[in-house]
């Protein structure tokens, strides 16, 4: 196996280029490494940690630059993420063991693409983009169009992701990540919802509702139908029922050891209701009526 | 391809070649032959191949040899001085903390780097800090008790501990 340890993005991608299908990638390695003893040796590995300006976490006006080598615990030890975007701090703090989060980086988990990926989901309601570098220029990509399905994003194998900037959410708003996995933060993801609630300056109706689902489609999705009928409405317990069940109704989940399609979609309603109720509460100090 | 690897390890400089597929554990293990540092599930789920990495706790399993290059790296051989055990190994013994053993180098690493993060963790740090790492013999209930003797004798004492010490 060839192995090389660019200096810059462009050398990067110029690595990519000339070992096509055969490179891979590898930032902090805890898919890679286990991929290279149980599935496959590629036939080349770029490792881009030396590449200099993508551990950084920065504010810039009124959004976040995360750098994709960031690790998944310096975003949980961040203050500034802890302060602007509770709700991805949220997800990294449910993100497997300590050791794993000292080694996983936020690049490696958006490219992964996993649909049941910790950071995905709280991604996609934050409006994130994905600022990708190709031999032939860089390109913004916005979350709901990144993923293309498990395992695949719109880099192919040409392009690296240089830096992820996510925009802080509405004042006033209150998010959550809500994790179902038999062992807590250690296991994968029978599902993952991100929920994140904007009231009204009088705290009557939902300006916007932003519902995120994990582990349950090809790639994690917007309930963009549950979000839709939330829009300008007060919440009562009955229309949060509606939105859950719509929720459940969006995904399709498939069956595997971790849970059924039927399980997985009981699970998205149950959440889903637990996420609209805790965050309405939180924003607006009420309980849903 | 063979990478040459430059790293220290429990305070000593080392040299030796890898290949780029070649875990840490396996560099440690079957090239440097510190043995102390234990495989188990090799996917980085167990915790029984904790070591320190600059500082903090990581699987050795899922972590490339090649990114070791000019890092520190702490394995469990590398907390006692001379003849007299680390706190943290001490209170395992003294509480019972370990059956098999298997599982305890992981641990001990795991706790030491609690310790240096924290001198008084609340249990819900100590719970939080062992998590990554699984027991099959003790039920962890005296892990719990040793991790609480330890932080109590380590801020009762002012043994600095060093990280190297191996001679
Ligand atoms: C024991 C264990 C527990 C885990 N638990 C969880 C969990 O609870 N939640 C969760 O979401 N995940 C979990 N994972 C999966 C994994 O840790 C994460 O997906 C992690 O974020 C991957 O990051 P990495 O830096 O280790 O990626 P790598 O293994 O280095 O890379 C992952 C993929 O991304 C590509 N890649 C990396 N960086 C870039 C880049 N900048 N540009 C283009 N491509 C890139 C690589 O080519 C590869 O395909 C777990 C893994 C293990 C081993
Ligand atoms: S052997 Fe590395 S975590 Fe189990
Ligand atoms: S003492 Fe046997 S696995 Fe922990």
């Amino acid at each position: 196996m060839d192995y090389f340890k660019p200096e810059s993005v462009s050398e990067a991608l110029s690595l990519l280029a000339k070992y096509g299908n055969e490179a891979k990638i590898i930032a902090g390695g805890t898919d890679v490494m286990v991929d290279i003893k149980y599935k496959e040796e590629p036939g080349c590995l770029v490792n881009i940690k030396r590449i200099p300006g993508m551990s950084a976490i920065e504010e810039s006006g009124g959004s976040l630059r995360i750098g994709p080598l960031v690790t998944i615990r310096e975003i949980e030890t961040s203050k500034l993420v802890r302060e602007r975007l509770p709700l991805l701090w949220e997800a990294c703090h449910q993100f497997a063991s300590l050791q794993i989060r000292n080694t996983a980086t936020i690049g490696g988990n958006i490219c992964r693409a996993s649909p049941s990926g910790e950071t995905l989901a709280p991604l996609l309601v934050l409006g994130a983009k994905a600022k990708l570098a190709f031999s032939d220029g860089e390109k913004t990509e916005p979350f709901n169009s990144l993923f293309q399905g498990p395992g695949k994003t719109s880099l192919g194998s040409k392009g690296l992701l240089a830096a992820i900037e996510i925009p802080y959410p509405p004042k006033g708003s209150s998010g959550v990540y809500l994790k179902h996995a038999v062992r807590g933060p250690m296991d994968i993801a029978v599902v993952g919802i991100a929920v994140l609630v904007v009231p009204d300056s009088a705290a009557k109706t939902l300006q916007e509702a932003r519902i995120g689902l994990g582990a349950v489609a090809p790639t994690p999705i917007r309930a963009i139908k549950a979000e839709a009928m939330l829009r300008g409405k007060p919440l009562d317990s009955k229309l949060v029922e509606q939105a859950a069940q719509m929720a459940a109704a969006e995904s399709s989940p498939i069956t595997d050891q971790r849970g059924s399609a039927e399980y997985r979609r009981w699970i998205v309603e149950a959440l889903t209701r637990r996420g609209l109720e805790q965050t309405w509460k939180a924003a607006t100090g009420k309980e849903v009526a | 391809m063979t990478l040459t690897i430059n790293v220290t390890v429990n305070g000593k400089s080392v040299s030796a070649d890898a290949e780029p597929s070649t875990s840490l554990l396996e560099f440690l293990r079957d090239v440097l032959n510190y043995k102390g540092t234990k495989l188990c599930c090799n996917t980085g789920e167990c915790g029984a191949c904790t070591v320190l990495f600059n500082g903090k706790p990581v699987n050795s399993c899922v972590v490339p040899a090649a990114d070791a290059v000019g890092a520190q790296v702490v394995t469990v051989e590398g907390l006692a001085d001379g003849e007299k055990l680390h706190p943290v190994q001490q209170a395992f013994i003294d509480t019972g903390a370990v059956q098999c053993g298997y599982c305890t180098p992981g641990f001990i690493i795991s706790v030491k780097a609690l310790l240096d993060r924290t001198k008084r963790p609340t249990p819900a740090e100590i719970e939080e800090a062992v998590s990554g790492n699984i027991c099959r013999c003790t039920g962890y209930a005296k892990i719990v008790d040793a991790i609480a003797l330890a932080a109590e004798r380590m801020e009762g004492s002012t043994l600095g501990i060093a990280s190297g010490g191996r001679s």
